[in-house]
């Protein structure tokens, strides 16, 4: 497991509502943490896997889709919270997120 | 030798969505080949004012036109291509747009998807397709050969490293995008069209769309092209229409033939759709490629 510093969990909360912002075309402030990727911004799946993509690359991560897929299948993204949390578990965990 | 690759989607996104990011003058380009085409077509713009089968297919010849539409922008702004590429019935959309068929020629050949369906309802033929997200072609082809045969689903199209086309009965399909969702897929949908594109079970219902795709001469391309299925170099109008009789029952390999592009030299890809939809499921090297969109440019 990664250590995660109270930092880096800015900066991808920072990097996921800049994204969201600009895929979307939605101001930056007008997302919150309990806004809803899907019914409230329009955003889809192939967005998410461009984020995970993106991730992956700023954090050199070496992550599965079906890995973070069998976790969402436990824990939904409804919620821009739930992203954040997810990515910080990506972050954290990697492939075994799937545990968590 | 080849830097600039244009790249043509297939058929699949609404008209609405195609055309919300069309600025005025190609707007008002698009509004003057719909009305040329959908008057010689005796289509009515009102798609659900459509008789069966005729308001999808119109909707498929609106994907040509705004390929055409985006195409001839792209030469107006002096970006031309050196070779390209067309994914499923983006192969009609080239070899309009590259000059091997007329644009006529390749509605037409659109229109003729109506025999296609009307022959797999003459037989009850329930098909269908879908696509998983979050899978590759290998992961895809491997979980659907434990559960299904070929002759029952097939992976139709291995588009990117996590996005994958399925096509085949309409229950296996329906089955297959559960396991896929089970087994990890961020996401699983079906088309709900009735025809699987793609798979070889097609063949015996498009004798009449392949009889038509060879019912006239095409001349060379004026740009080379690559294959979709087998990521061949196409430099000839026989290769053309080689390329548009085998399109409905040949499985593609999209992944392949844009790594063939890179090989070959390409570094800018075009997507030559209105929506930017080649970009969101196709995946070239970041580090020395990008995939450029109409809204980009």
């Amino acid at each position: 497991m990664r250590e995660i510093t109270d930092q880096i969990k800015q900066e991808i909360t920072d990097m996921i509502f800049d994204y969201y912002a600009e895929e979307c075309e939605v101001e930056r402030d007008e997302i919150t943490m309990d806004t809803n990727p899907q019914e409230d911004l329009g955003s889809d799946s192939l967005m998410f896997v461009e984020l995970i993509e993106m991730t992956a690359e700023k954090y050199d991560l070496d992550i599965k889709l079906q890995s973070i897929g069998k976790y969402m299948l436990k824990s939904p993204m409804d919620t821009m919270s739930d992203v954040v949390d997810m990515f910080c578990k990506i972050y954290q965990y990697g492939n075994d997120i799937v545990n968590q | 030798m080849y830097k600039r690759a244009f790249l043509f989607n297939g058929i699949g996104s609404k008209p609405e969505k195609l055309l919300v990011k069309f600025p005025p003058a190609l707007m008002e380009k698009y509004e003057y080949y719909l009305d040329q085409a959908f008057t010689r077509l005796e289509l009515n713009k009102d798609l659900e004012r459509n008789r069966a089968y005729d308001g999808r297919v119109a909707e498929w010849v609106i994907s040509l036109i705004c390929d055409r539409v985006v195409f001839e922008h792209y030469i107006d702004q002096g970006i031309i291509p050196d070779i390209g590429a067309g994914y499923s019935s983006g192969i009609v959309s080239i070899s309009s747009c590259f000059g091997s068929v007329s644009h006529e020629f390749a509605h037409d050949i659109i229109m003729m998807n109506r025999s296609t369906m009307k022959s797999l309802e003459r037989d009850n033929m329930k098909l269908d397709m879908g696509i998983i997200i979050g899978m590759n072609y290998q992961d895809a082809r491997d979980f659907l050969a434990e559960k299904f045969s070929e002759d029952e689903i097939i992976v139709g199209s291995g588009n990117s490293a996590f996005h994958v086309m399925i096509s085949g009965s309409a229950e296996a399909v329906e089955s297959a995008l559960g396991y896929a969702l089970e087994a990890g897929a961020l996401k699983a949908f079906s088309f709900g069209t009735g025809v699987a594109y793609h798979h070889p079970v097609m063949k015996a219902y498009t004798t009449e769309y392949d009889a038509f795709c060879a019912s006239t001469k095409y001349k060379d391309p004026d740009y080379p092209m690559i294959s979709g299925f087998d990521s061949r170099l196409i430099e000839t109008g026989e290769e053309v229409m080689r390329e548009n009789i085998m399109n409905c029952y040949t499985p593609i390999r999209w992944d392949l033939a844009l790594k063939e592009l890179e090989k070959m030299g390409v570094t800018e890809f075009f997507d030559v759709s209105a929506n930017g939809a080649v970009k969101k499921f196709s995946r070239v090297n970041k580090s020395k490629c990008k995939i450029y969109t109409l809204e980009e440019l």
